[in-house]
């Protein structure tokens, strides 16, 4: 069976799939941060996510603050926040059975979507900023999304940076490896370990601003759930524990996912997103039995 | 007395009928509260016993709800032939429960021998993987009527009659809540106090060492797991006769595993009597919550949950062995 496949589509699906993958790996960073460092799962990453696209939507919306400039709002909104969730509820899971955490956090998620949809109704909202678009080959893309993986891409640098090149950096992945020995080395533990939260819940609460520019009408007080999911996803094809690992994971899955959903759409099945979805899963198992280190980790 | 610790929950469960029977107009409240103290007794068997997180315990719900919801679609013919209306309702709940449990074990067979080779996160997350990879594969190939769900109420009333498909949805599904919630209890009971539970402890402390000392953890933990599936299977035929529809996205809402662990913790995690009386607990706190506030229950029932989880670990049954020291308290509580 041949399909009439499109070479300018494929090669748009390429493009477009590069672009939501940097946004797709901005996302998971976090998670992975998290979990490299103390070892939990945030199960309420999507909803700091939902947190940064309302405050977005919301600068936007009322004082004309381009996503650009409310992406610094919602990084110190995200410091804010972590700084607080660090020392209220994760500080105090710490060497307990995932359980206590993974509760704790999933609260932590549903109290946010539930002070969301209380303030802010339950739904859907949405924002247009136009700022141009440039035509490649048949198609537009918006510039919007072109500076937004762009902006995606600097952020990722930046992390590298901090990470592999800073005393700071050097700290924490210290403690991610071996926390004992860190302590040994007279590094403040704890202390990393508030810096490590706090930087990471105010990447994922900042990447929520750039994901608005993706889903133009799709912000809601539960959109969250199904960016944990795929961030789960991301982080474990990542390694789990490796930001850097995490922003690659997400580059191959944005693409993986833009591809199989077009090719997918060929298909006469009856929801081509759904089986996308699925595929996404499968995916996620299968790495989970075979590789459970992730894909780059030797 | 070696049943000693079943007579406090035996009388409570008692309390629950009665109320039942004795005012039907509570029967709304008692079924729900039925169906938490069901879920709470059926989940305990593994997350209590094994210690492990699974996230996607809805799923063998959901595909309990589905065995229902099948059976009914397509035995209908069948039963069209049976004149004897009691006959005519025991065929239905016995085979669409027996479909439906038999989906639950498949899987768990399934996910248990693959999946529980990961621990701790990685579970969680590949059992999270599970649910929502078969809610899409549902949706997305469109078997099992896809994203249109499957709504038996329409054939219960030409199968039975509209009293008929009532009595099912009230009587039925209340006496199978509270007769899954008893069954899961005394199964708890029975793993406590066998060699299982012993090894089960070994296992939840510490794994490794479990294992050094001769005990085939994995034998046991895909035991829990699959017991704890069955019984999630039957309560969701019971859910199905209850709602008498079935929508992939409700079905498999990650919020019902949620709560299944928020029972779980709230009256104490692995003990015979804690589901119970965090069941009861949940379902009051929730129910009068929705009818004095409706809309913002889940807003308050949040910091609720973090507090519980970061200040009472061990739940109410901890609590009580903490404030009773003397021995016979503790032998009775467990």
């Amino acid at each position: 069976m041949m399909f009439p496949i499109n070479q300018e589509l494929l090669l748009f699906n390429i493009v477009s799939g590069i672009m939501l993958g940097t946004l797709y790996g901005l996302a998971t960073m976090g998670l992975s941060l998290i979990f490299g460092v103390i070892k939990v799962v945030n199960v309420s990453h999507g909803a700091l996510i939902m947190l940064g696209a309302y405050t977005a939507y919301w600068l936007y919306t009322l004082y004309l603050i381009p996503p650009f400039i409310s992406l610094g709002t919602a990084f110190l909104i995200g410091l804010a926040l972590g700084f607080s969730i660090f020392h209220g509820i994760i500080k105090n899971v710490l060497g307990k059975p995932e359980m206590i955490s993974l509760v704790a956090t999933f609260g932590l998620a549903i109290l946010f979507e539930e002070t969301a949809k209380f303030l802010w109704g339950p739904d859907f909202r949405g924002y247009t900023w136009e700022i141009g678009r440039i035509e490649f080959m048949s198609f537009t893309i918006p510039l919007t999304r072109i500076l937004a993986s762009v902006s995606s891409l600097i952020i990722a640098i930046s992390i590298y940076i901090f990470l592999y090149k800073t005393k700071m950096g050097m700290a924490i992945r210290g403690v991610t490896q071996e926390p004992e020995g860190a302590a040994l080395c007279g590094i403040n533990v704890i202390g990393i370990y508030s810096i490590s939260v706090t930087l990471a819940i105010a990447l994922t609460v900042a990447s929520g601003v750039l994901i608005t520019l993706f889903v133009p009408a799709g912000i809601e007080p539960y959109m969250g759930g199904p960016y944990t999911l795929r961030a789960f996803v991301i982080a474990v094809l990542g390694g789990l524990a490796s930001p850097i690992g995490a922003f690659v994971a997400g580059l191959i899955f944005g693409l993986a996912e833009t591809l199989s959903y077009g090719f997918l759409s060929l298909l006469p099945i009856s929801s081509a997103f759904a089986m996308t979805r699925f595929v996404a899963f499968s995916l996620l198992l299968i790495l989970l039995l075979i590789r459970p280190e992730g894909l780059f980790r030797r | 007395m070696k049943y000693g610790p079943l007579i406090t929950p035996l009388i409570l469960y008692m309390i629950l009928i009665s109320i039942r029977y004795i005012n039907p107009q509570l029967s709304q409240l008692t079924s729900y509260i039925a169906f938490y103290v069901a879920l709470g007794q059926a989940f305990n068997i593994f997350l209590g016993l094994t210690g492990y997180v699974d996230f996607g315990y809805v799923a063998f719900m959901a595909l309990g709800m589905y065995g229902m919801a099948l059976t009914t679609v397509n035995i209908h013919n069948i039963l069209v032939g049976v004149i004897d209306q009691h006959l005519r309702i025991y065929l239905l709940v016995i085979m669409g429960t027996l479909l439906g449990i038999s989906f639950a074990v498949i899987l768990a067979s399934i996910v248990g021998s693959i999946a529980l080779r990961l621990r701790g996160a990685y579970f969680a997350i590949a059992t999270i993987g599970v649910n929502e990879g078969f809610r899409y594969l549902i949706e997305g190939s469109g078997m099992w009527r896809g994203s249109e769900g499957i709504i038996i109420a329409k054939d219960l009333i030409e199968l039975y009659g509209y009293e008929g498909m009532t009595y099912i949805s009230t009587e039925v599904a209340d006496l199978m809540l509270i007769t899954i919630g008893i069954i899961a209890m005394l199964i708890t009971y029975v793993i406590i106090t066998s060699k299982m539970g012993y090894a089960l402890a070994a296992l939840r402390d510490d794994e490794d060492t479990a294992k050094i000392f001769g005990i085939n953890t994995t034998k046991y933990k895909v035991f829990a797991f699959i017991i704890s599936a069955a019984l999630a299977g039957m309560l969701g035929a019971a859910k199905m006769l209850k709602d008498q529809a079935v929508f992939p996205p409700q079905a498999f809402s990650i919020m019902y595993t949620v709560e299944a662990i928020v029972v779980v913790i709230l009256g104490g995690i692995g003990t015979v009597i804690g589901p119970l009386i965090g069941g009861v607990l949940y379902s009051l706190l929730k129910y009068y919550l929705t009818v004095i506030i409706p809309g913002i229950q889940l807003l308050l029932l949040a910091p609720i949950l973090i507090i519980v989880i970061l200040a009472f670990p061990s739940g109410i049954v901890g609590f009580i062995k903490k404030v009773f020291k003397s021995n016979r308290v503790k032998r009775l509580v467990i």
